[in-house]
């Protein structure tokens, strides 16, 4: 397909509670073209988490027009967003979750076996993808018996068991120290490299933009930049400082 | 996502709770239990009845001296009801019935060598023999001279056989019953519970007029303790009652407008009784069958409630991953459903250990049929289904974001 892979128009969010409206995002406009690797940024409130629920089809938009794949995701009932889910994004989030009580090498195919592939395809993919992030020994261990980054791991490779073009990120490495990061980091660079992957990542550390090529910065529910990360995270840092570009 | 991946998701998170898995089941099990022994048992009691029925005929009846009054009752008017050799005489030659007999009955000390026993002893005269149809295994029956000589003879049931002669042949042996020497000439075949309580190959059967001079000692010796008659197959039994109400009546010289002095039992009825009391047992199972079946399913729809709510997350993660709403209430519906037919199974174990302890202590035949068992399991699924629907259709309602969001 020839369009961008993620292609927003003017989305809005409101939130009711009660009878008091909570307007989050007030018209978004946004392209991700495939291949990109794209951070969000934003102070708390400025309505980031709330672009990447809409952006994973986890909830729906008040107002404008998501494009995904070409696909009007308006339009999309219940069970067509759960398949646009399954084989289209993967998550990572920060605090991993991935399901206790089961094996490490379950989790990882659990998209698969939603996905209408037999147990013992899913698993044998499963143990590939886990073989990929490095952790093809540990298939058997529960999720509690693995550190914090061996957990994204294994989240990552759930996320891509489906082989989905768009891999959506939500603070991946809030829940890890410094070294632990930067493995993730070059991992997710590594994917959009190698595999060609899209990535949109949600993030609040310079650091961990860094990593990307772009750079959108959210301010109270709209898009205040939106370029080369380099750039962005400079004038970032600038006003950090206090000093003018 | 297919079914056998379902029904590993639903055991292991039954697994994970195993206690409450547990006390979640036990209505269930119960309920089931419960069900499943009342088919049980409503199946046994017809059977058991039925074969009373074949076993003496439904036109035999049991007529008592005595009518609807009490003894005391009697006693004040200054009469005694009895029935006598004569009446059952007089009766066995009423055209309307194959035959009717004279009963004496006791307990009796029974002797053989150092066995020493206390037994049911029946006097009768020889028409009882085709009354209640007991034949002999080996020897003979007594006839009509041997009652009218008041012959010292017995008929001994199969147990009474074994327990005073062991593996020697009885016939010809003598039985001591109050000290009163008996031959033996015959044992009864088959086995089996009566309607008066007692046990055929329990029974020794000897003449009517032994009975009365030798064991009952009466100081009238033509009063018997009941009757028993059997109407002809092609009469109806009202007719053949009629008839011998007529006959009693007019040799107990009974007024017009006076009360009857005998009572004549119709088995049918005894039956229907015994029919009653079966439905009212079965009605009790059944009715707490179906409360415990009520409260269990209310039990799994709170419990199917907790832990949709305990596992907002996973399904958060699950739908965040490509489950469709319906593969979240298949699921959650799976669940229930198993843990419904995990405590019928138990409930069916349960029913089938009721089910041996009865026959082993009441001696009366009670065991599962596969219909029963397959109802039971159709209640538990239906209970399943029904109380699990909701909590799971709520599980499936949610939104990925909110459930994800949850903690």
């Amino acid at each position: 397909m020839t369009g961008p892979l993620i292609d927003i128009r003017g989305v809005t969010k409101t939130y009711l509670s009660g009878s008091v409206e909570t307007p989050v995002l007030h018209g978004v406009d946004m392209t991700v073209e495939r291949g990109d690797f794209v951070s969000i940024m934003g102070a708390s409130g400025s309505g980031k988490s709330t672009l990447m629920n809409i952006l994973g089809c986890l909830d729906q938009a008040s107002g404008g027009t998501y494009l995904l794949d070409g696909v009007d995701t308006r339009s999309l009932g219940r069970p067509q967003l759960a398949d646009i889910r399954n084989r289209t994004i993967g998550f990572v989030f920060q605090s991993f979750n991935l399901i206790k009580r089961m094996s490490v090498a379950e989790n990882v195919a659990l998209p698969l076996i939603y996905g209408g592939v037999g147990r013992g395809k899913a698993h044998a993919r499963a143990m590939a993808e886990l073989e990929r992030v490095g952790l093809g020994a540990l298939g058997q261990r529960t999720p509690s018996q693995l550190s914090g980054g061996q957990q994204q791991r294994v989240a990552i490779a759930r996320a891509l068991a489906t082989d989905p073009p768009l891999l959506l990120a939500d603070e991946p490495t809030g829940n890890l120290d410094t070294q632990t990061s930067d493995d993730i980091m070059h991992s997710f660079q590594q994917l959009n490299r190698e595999r060609g992957i899209t990535i949109v990542l949600v993030t609040h550390e310079a650091d961990v933009a860094a990593y990307s090529r772009r750079l959108v910065r959210l301010k109270d529910g709209r898009v205040l930049y939106d370029g080369p990360a380099a750039e962005g995270l400079r004038q970032f840092a600038s006003v950090q400082i206090g000093i003018a570009p | 996502m297919n079914p056998i991946q379902v029904l590993i998701e639903s055991f292991r998170s039954m697994a994970a709770n195993r206690l409450r898995t547990a006390l979640t089941m036990l209505g269930i099990v119960i309920g089931i239990a419960s069900v499943v022994l009342l088919l049980a048992l409503g199946d046994s009691m017809q059977r058991f009845i039925g074969k009373q029925l074949q076993m003496l005929g439904t036109n035999m009846v049991y007529i008592m001296p005595g009518g609807d009054r009490t003894a005391a009752q009697r006693a004040r008017e200054g009469k005694v009801a009895v029935l006598t050799r004569g009446d059952a005489e007089a009766l066995n030659a009423l055209p309307s019935l194959t035959g009717a007999a004279p009963a004496l009955q006791g307990s009796f000390k029974v002797s053989a060598g150092n066995e020493n026993l206390s037994s049911t002893v029946l006097g009768v005269t020889p028409p009882m023999f085709t009354i209640r149809n007991w034949k002999v295994d080996q020897g003979t029956l007594f006839g009509e001279a041997d009652v009218r000589a008041g012959a010292r003879l017995a008929v001994i049931g199969q147990k009474v056989a074994d327990q005073f002669f062991y593996r020697a042949d009885p016939l010809g042996r003598y039985l001591r019953i109050e000290n009163v020497s008996f031959q033996v000439i015959g044992v009864l075949a088959g086995e089996g519970r009566q309607p008066d309580g007692t046990d055929l190959s329990e029974q020794i059967v000897v003449p009517i007029t032994a009975a009365s001079a030798h064991l009952v000692k009466s100081p009238f010796p033509q009063n018997v303790h009941y009757i028993n008659a059997q109407g002809r197959p092609n009469v109806a039994m009202t007719d053949a009652i009629e008839d011998m109400k007529e006959v009693l009546r007019d040799r107990h010289r009974i007024r017009v407008d006076d009360p009857d002095d005998f009572r004549i039992q119709n088995l049918s009825e005894i039956a229907d009784t015994a029919n009653k009391i079966s439905a009212g047992v079965a009605l009790l199972l059944g009715l707490i069958g179906a409360i415990s079946l009520l409260v269990g399913g209310i039990g799994i729809m709170n419990i199917m409630l907790v832990s949709v709510t305990e596992r907002t997350r996973e399904i958060g993660i699950r739908m965040a991953i490509g489950a469709r709403p319906n593969a979240v209430l298949l699921q959650f519906l799976a669940e229930a459903v198993v843990i419904c037919l995990a405590g019928g199974l138990v409930g069916i174990a349960i029913a089938a250990g009721g089910a041996a302890l009865i026959t082993t202590f009441a001696d009366f035949e009670v065991y599962l049929t596969l219909s029963g068992m397959l109802i039971a399991c159709g209640f538990a699924t239906a209970v399943g289904m029904f109380f699990g629907f909701y909590p799971a259709r709520r599980a499936s309602r949610l939104l990925p974001v909110d459930c994800l969001r949850y903690e």
